[in-house]
């Protein structure tokens, strides 16, 4: 059985009330998902904090994951940047009225060097995302990471949305290009 | 349905990385209601993407502790049942390189399965299981079709008109109509109906005080002479009062309320 398969089997002993598939797809993706809350919030309490309420959330609504929106993967990466997200805003306005002080952003965009890996998939995804054109790869930080919208992400970058469109489904097109599926074996 | 633009492809790559505005995301969501599938494989490129993107994240792991939580409140079915201890400890050392292997090994491992067979696999199951729907659906239509028809000739004040050979006609011709004045409908039988070659039969309603011929359509029977003509709103049951069969060219007759040939069957709606 592929792990694909697994995923799905996963989701469908998740509907069925059973723990230990939830323990499985925890084993199998934190890895993934832990680093990206803590890209987001830079305190290790608040992404553990995060990654639990994903897990607690997937766990109960997994009858939402709906496959042809994309993989289990995806959206286990999408619940939980959700929440690290609304963890980050949650945060950063309670600091706010404490401190009448803007907040400091998430993580800013890091050079794709400093943020080499042992690994030889991820320098090659580090390679990858370096080889996007500059606003193509800030584009793509600043709306996962940081969680701002099109619209917002054309504001911050004083640049039409239309472009920032553009640039966001050009520079997820490279990124696919440019980690073709026999390379991730 | 909305039809598939290409911006819609630009919204499909906001949407698998999240940040789409939320009108753009209401106007591709109903878009992907209904059924796209270069959206949904855009969707999938992209969504492949996104995770490469989050596996750009500085390698990190969370402590052994926030296992325990998130097994302890999903097993007690809700987050408040656990709650985070105070004064975690938080342990975030450079990953072992086991680790950071077994972790890319998981990645690649979904990434390449996610596009090379889930995807595929669901989209193909997706196709089959509306094939399936739509051929449910049109048994469905033809089941209650069939059964509208059968109730015609059920139907306890339905007639019966045994339509009887003209002189013109061949002598094997046979036509039988079972007509229900309630329903206006008819179901019309025939045999022996081969037709001359360069010439058609064609069925005619007789109605009106004043008789006048109105077309019900042509017979075309099949290699046995076999044909059975179901007919809406054949006419009033006071008006009706015959029915005919003549021989036309090809085509039927060129006036659609008067037979151009020979009427070579005939039978009278009793009262």
């Amino acid at each position: 059985m592929s792990l694909q398969e697994r995923d799905s089997l996963c989701i469908l002993r998740l509907k069925g009330g059973e723990s230990s598939a939830l323990e499985e797809l925890y084993d199998r993706y934190t890895p993934l998902l832990y680093p990206v809350a803590l890209r987001i919030l830079r305190r290790a309490p608040d992404a553990e904090d995060a990654v639990q309420q994903a897990w607690v959330q997937v766990w109960k609504s997994a009858g939402s994951y709906d496959p042809r929106r994309g993989t289990v993967a995806a959206w286990l990466l999408t619940v939980t940047r959700t929440r690290a997200l609304d963890l980050y805003r949650s945060v950063a306005s309670r600091k706010k009225a404490e401190n009448q002080v803007n907040p400091e952003p998430p993580s800013p965009p890091a050079e794709p060097s400093r943020l080499a890996q042992q690994s030889e998939l991820g320098e090659r995804v580090q390679n990858a995302l370096g080889s996007l054109p500059p606003q193509q790869r800030q584009v793509l930080e600043i709306a996962f990471f940081e969680g701002l919208s099109q619209s917002e992400v054309a504001t911050r970058l004083g640049a039409p949305l239309g472009t920032v469109k553009s640039w966001t489904r050009q520079a997820l097109m490279r990124l696919r290009e440019q980690m073709p599926q026999e390379e991730w074996t | 349905m909305s039809q598939h633009r290409e911006e819609h492809l630009d919204l499909c790559a906001a949407y698998a990385l999240g940040s789409l505005d939320e009108a753009d995301r209401r106007l591709l969501e109903a878009h992907l209601e209904q059924g796209c599938a270069q959206c949904e494989a855009a969707l999938a490129d992209f969504s492949a993407a996104t995770v490469l993107l989050a596996a750009s994240a500085p390698a990190a792991r969370p402590s052994a502790e926030l296992k325990r939580r998130v097994m302890a409140a999903v097993r007690s079915d809700g987050p408040e049942a656990a709650p985070a201890p105070e004064g975690r400890r938080l342990v975030l050392e450079r990953p072992r390189r086991a680790m950071l292997s077994w972790a890319w090994a998981a990645v690649a491992a979904a990434l390449v399965i996610a596009t090379a067979i889930s995807w595929n696999t669901a989209s193909r199951l997706r196709t089959e299981l509306e094939a399936k729907r739509s051929q449910m659906t049109e048994l469905e239509q033809r089941l209650a079709d069939e059964q509208r028809w059968a109730a015609v000739l059920s139907a306890p004040q339905a007639r019966v008109v045994e339509l009887a050979t003209t002189p013109q006609g061949t002598p094997d011709l046979k036509a039988r109509v079972t007509y229900d004045p309630a329903t206006q409908r008819a179901v019309v039988v025939f045999e022996n109906f081969r037709a001359p070659t360069g010439h058609d039969y064609e069925l005619w309603a007789i109605r009106g005080a004043t008789p006048a011929p109105a077309s019900l359509g042509l017979v075309k029977a099949d290699d046995t002479g076999h044909a059975v003509l179901r007919l809406e709103n054949v006419g009033d049951p006071a008006t009706l009062g015959a029915f005919a069969v003549s021989l036309e060219p090809a085509g039927g007759s060129p006036n659609p309320a008067a037979p151009s040939g020979p009427v070579v069957m005939l039978g009278k709606v009793s009262g």
